[in-house]
């Protein structure tokens, strides 16, 4: 990984003319990659600065009709507690989700290369086909898997007197699903290539199968796994289709309410909620990035993005 | 006394009982999901497929054919989705890969930063992100922009293809670059350094060293892309003004406005099985000439 | 005021509606049938006695005999169980009279869960998801399915002692033999689906839904409709004289003619985002509903925007309060029915809401700029003339399904 350790210099190299020469893109081509990234970033942040932008709208009602700048739907939002709560059910969903996505998504993505053949290739089958099934169809038939199972007229219910019912439970498993399949495959495609020898150097030097994990696989499969957490919180807290129809009662969640609102307008509430969350989450990170590199200063780094800074030096 | 380390029989790592062991133990909360949420509801699917509807919608018991007979009456909304899909995903695959090998390979310190900036406009409400789409591409925004530059009366950016391409590539993207970027990450820069050592040029160098490497995600990133993009059809409707017709505005549909449960269930049971043969063929092809050890990492 | 009104609505009554979509598939006898055959999950099986309640005449009476009938010795409950679940649409009752009624019933849990649309709910309750909320606020004509489901109550009319302020045209929603479903629903509001313009651009006088046809290739592009079937029915029915609901298949063949018309020169069918588009003027005629009309007429910019109810007739919407199946806390459900009919809680409502309200008492307390207001209260004179019809529970007959998916997927081509 570290480049090599002794210097060569381009002039006596094999090729190095070669490799002189084709250096007088290079400068281009690094400006082209900086500026294709920058214009994605912008790409990403230009709606979401309209939508911060609109969170200000003096509006009565929709959100569409700009009527001047006003702070009346922050007053809304933070006055009102059943937005609060749909709010927070949606991070309950969202975290919940992508602990257990995270969690069993890589255990499978770990334990399927020693599966035998026969087990195989039906599981991929049925990884693909969790992704392939539509979201409403999955959605309709999760409710009715659920109803007649665990629902109050249910068999579950009716042979164990246990009444589960729909409620955060529903949800988080039904979205789990195709969660578990996304962290899989994220953690298969960083494991493919991925060889035994570190392990096999580690049971070599008498480290536990517990230990040898912890300090040489999961390291290497770490921004899988990260990145695997991001895309199942994400999608889960701001799912509509599979949370609208396994919920229970007392379970709105945010994306809930706002196409709730749709019969009798959008209202900027919900810009409003999202100001608010970047504001947050923005400064989170920004004050992580800070520390970090403080600490980075100091010496050994051992945070998460000390560790994947690490990773690609 | 002093045998080399290789010598000794290793005591500690898992013998093949506890090797089966672990083997299940890691693989069975996966497995369960699919049986219980997967498996059962798709076989509840399979059944309404062939049942009837009652009078008010939903399903009623009963055993025909007659919903696969009548499930395709006409053949756009599936070629409206494949084409929208195909140019989605090559949209994505375009965008993406630059960016994340951008964060993979220059942005040394700031990769996590970059990563997380990624997803957080997603935690903003979908709704209210396509109604800024709206303002942004709409009559008052750019395609009113492009109206006054050439003069053109009719000239729309909504309610047409390309406008419902860019919403389609705004709402994936991360789901391609994520792929790209974990396998990205663990490209070995010496390679890359011997390769210009040897004195292949910037482009072989990227088309031999870095692309197979990049193969196992830009294969996972383009599944996760385009197959959800066969379905979707909240976005065709509110970008696409309800101009762009999908599969899945065929499905909603049925499913919801005629609530004609057992139509809809045919219609997605064809669905899942084309899509399958056609996710199964492409990483069959793609897999060919790769050699795939299946080497186990614990 | 209320009593013009009264005689009105009743002459309204009398109005001819078409039958023979009534007479399609069951009966009474079908739906009590099917609400005891229920089971849980998604099933509910198919009638077993067709249709035998009915004469061919057309009912000229006001009130039919099992309708609703509110008993003006009704008592109102007052003890709760101090919660209660609620499952309406986004932002559908004033937070005021929310903290109004948590106080005054001593109710501390108030659950809000939202839906978003008639479909979806009905959907819900089909599969399975019954038995979680007490009270929910359906359009009225998916109260038949509803009960045809078994998934709401049958209201007792001894609890709701405001029931009695409603008017009778907005109760007895449902007609002949169907009206024992009256039992089952409190209306809570209603409105009309119409024609928006902006008349600077269309300076035609656009009176009917025949014009509206008529017009259209002259604004080819320019036109918007809202996304939902039953709305979009009514236009080719109404302009070729029939019913809104209409199931037979000559009728049907015709309004589809006029819909393959009007297809190539819509713009979108956009249920969202109308108001935006004709505020820009993308559009300039469309197939609407009253939400985001009245903001277009204040401003000065739009303020030419015009919203006409047709002369050829046109839906009258009505969403109405159902109790649903074993609601966990019936005493909070009653009371809070009977608490939001109480004329200044209901006046309330139609303010903060804008649409209008079907309790008598409670329209003398409204504003009268809201009560001149078109959008908002149809004006008497085009109530009387019994040109406003009440939508039924039709979008799963198959031809319409046919027709409607036909229409939607080749607007703009």
């Amino acid at each position: 990984m570290a480049s090599p350790a002794v210097p060569i210099p381009a002039s006596r190299s094999v090729g190095g003319r070669a490799r002189a020469g084709v250096d007088r893109y290079g400068r281009l081509v690094e400006t082209w990659l900086r500026g294709h990234t920058l214009l994605v970033y912008l790409f990403l942040y230009l709606p979401i600065v309209v939508v911060v932008v609109f969170s200000f709208n003096g509006t009565q009602r929709r959100v569409t009709n700009w009527d001047g700048f006003s702070l009346r739907w922050y007053q809304v939002v933070l006055a009102d507690k059943a937005i609060q709560g749909y709010l927070l059910n949606s991070v309950i969903v969202g975290t919940a989700t992508a602990v257990i996505s995270t969690i069993f998504g890589t255990m499978a993505a770990l334990g399927l290369q020693r599966t035998p053949r026969w087990f195989r290739a039906p599981f991929d089958a049925l990884t693909y086909v969790s992704i392939i099934i539509p979201e409403l169809v999955i959605a309709l038939a999760s409710l009715v898997f659920f109803a007649s199972t665990i629902g109050p007229e249910g068999v579950v219910t009716n042979l164990t007197g246990v009444k589960l019912g729909f409620g955060f439970h529903t949800i988080v498993s039904a979205l789990a699903l195709f969660n578990i399949s996304l962290v899989m495959l994220l953690v298969r495609a960083r494991m493919s290539g991925m060889d035994r020898t570190h392990v096999e150097a580690s049971y070599d030097l008498y480290g536990t199968p517990w230990r040898t994990f912890w300090q040489i696989t999961f390291p290497q499969l770490l921004p899988a796994i990260i990145a695997g957490f991001l895309l199942s919180f994400t999608f889960a807290f701001d799912d509509y289709l599979i949370t609208t129809f396994v919920n229970g009662q007392g379970t709105s969640t945010m994306p809930l309410f706002v196409f709730g609102q749709i019969r009798r307008g959008v209202t900027p509430a919900t810009n409003a909620v999202a100001a608010i969350m970047l504001l947050v989450t923005l400064s989170v990170l920004l004050l992580g990035q800070f520390l970090t590199r403080r600490r980075g200063a100091t010496g050994r780094d051992t945070s998460v993005a000390g560790m994947i800074a690490e990773q690609g030096a | 006394m002093a045998a080399a380390v290789g010598d000794r029989a290793r005591p500690v790592e898992p013998g093949r009982w506890r090797g089966r062991l672990l083997t299940g133990a890691l693989m069975l909360p996966a497995t369960l999901w699919y049986l219980v949420l997967l498996v059962a509801p798709i076989a509840i699917v399979l059944v309404f497929s062939f049942g009837n509807r009652t009078r008010i919608g939903g399903y009623s018991p009963g055993f025909s054919f007659d919903n696969y007979a009548n499930a395709i009456r006409s053949p756009d909304p599936f070629l409206t989705s494949l084409f929208l899909s195909v140019v989605g995903t090559a949209l994505c695959l375009l965008v993406g890969l630059p960016l994340a090998y951008f964060i993979a390979t220059r942005a040394t310190k700031r990769k996590a930063l970059l990563i997380v900036l990624l997803v957080i406009p997603f935690w903003t409400s979908f709704l209210i992100r396509t109604y800024a789409w709206l303002l942004i591409l709409g009559p008052e925004g750019l395609a009113g922009f492009i109206k006054d530059l050439t003069g053109s009366t009719s000239f729309r950016i909504l309610g047409t293809e390309p406008g419902v391409l860019i919403g389609l590539l705004y709402g994936y993207l991360p789901l391609m670059i994520f792929p790209l970027y974990v396998t990205l990450e663990r490209m070995d820069r010496a390679l890359v350094e011997a390769s210009k050592d040897l004195g292949a040029g910037r482009w072989a160098t990227f088309r031999q060293v870095t692309l197979p490497i990049a193969l196992p995600g830009l294969i996972t990133g383009s599944i996760l892309v385009f197959i959800p993009m066969m379905g979707e059809y909240v976005i065709p409707q509110l970008l696409g003004y309800g101009q762009v017709y999908t599969v899945g505005n065929l499905l909603y549909s049925r499913f919801l406005e005629a609530r004609n449960w057992p139509s809809g269930s045919a219609l997605a049971m064809i669905l899942i099985v084309i899509m399958l043969a056609v996710v199964t063929v492409y990483v069959w092809l793609t897999n060919r000439g790769r050699t795939v050890r299946n080497v186990s990492v614990v | 005021m209320a009593e013009d009104l009264d005689t009105l609505l009743r002459r309204m009554a009398q109005s001819r509606v078409h039958r023979r979509g009534f007479l399609k598939g069951s009966g009474l006898a079908g739906l009590s049938a099917m609400i005891a055959a229920c089971s849980p999950g998604a099933s509910a099986s198919p009638s077993s006695a067709p249709s035998t309640a009915s004469s061919t005449a057309p009912s000229t009476g006001a009130s039919p005999s099992e309708a609703a009938s509110p008993s003006p010795s009704a008592v109102a409950v007052t003890e709760t169980e101090g919660k209660l679940f609620m499952y309406n649409w986004s932002d559908y009752v004033d937070p005021d009279n929310i903290e109004k009624f948590k106080k005054d019933f001593k109710v501390d849990t108030f659950t809000y869960d939202v839906y978003d649309s008639n479909e979806e709910l009905l959907t819900k309750l089909q599969g399975g998801a019954s038995g979680q909320w007490d009270i929910g606020a359906p359009t009225a004509e998916f109260v038949e399915a509803m009960v045809a489901g078994g998934f709401i109550e049958k209201i007792d009319w001894m609890k709701l002692p405001n029931a009695a302020l409603i008017d009778p045209q907005f109760q007895n929603f449902y007609k002949d033999d169907k009206a024992d479903l009256n039992n089952y629903h409190l209306p809570k509001d209603w409105g009309t689906t119409g024609i928006a313009i902006r008349s600077k651009d269309v300076t035609e006088d656009v009176k009917t839904w025949k014009d509206f046809f008529d017009l259209a290739p002259k604004y080819s592009g320019k036109i918007v409709i809202v996304n939902s079937p039953g709305d979009v029915f009514v236009a080719p029915l109404k302009a070729l004289g029939y019913s809104l609901n209409s199931v037979d298949p000559k009728e049907l063949g015709e309004a589809r003619e006029l819909l393959r018309g009007l297809a190539p020169h819509v713009l979108a069918l956009d249920s969202n985002t109308y108001d935006a588009k004709l505020a820009t003027e993308e559009a300039v005629m469309g197939l609407v509903w009253t939400g985001g009309i009245d903001d277009l007429k204040e401003k000065p910019e739009t303020a030419d925007t015009k919203y006409i109810i047709p002369e050829d007739g046109t839906l009258f919407w009505m969403d109405t309060w159902v109790i649903f199946k074993n609601p966990p806390h019936p005493n909070s459900a009653y009371a809070f029915l009977n608490f939001i009919h109480d004329p200044e809680v209901q006046a309330k409502e139609t303010v903060t809401n804008r649409y209008a309200t079907a309790n008598t008492e409670a329209m003398k307390l409204v504003p009268q700029e809201l009560l001149n207001n078109p959008t908002v209260f149809v004006p008497p004179d085009v109530l009387a003339s019994g040109k406003l019809e009440g939508a039924q529970d039709v979008s799963t007959d198959p031809l319409r399904v046919e027709i409607w998916e036909e229409f939607s997927s080749s607007i703009g081509h």
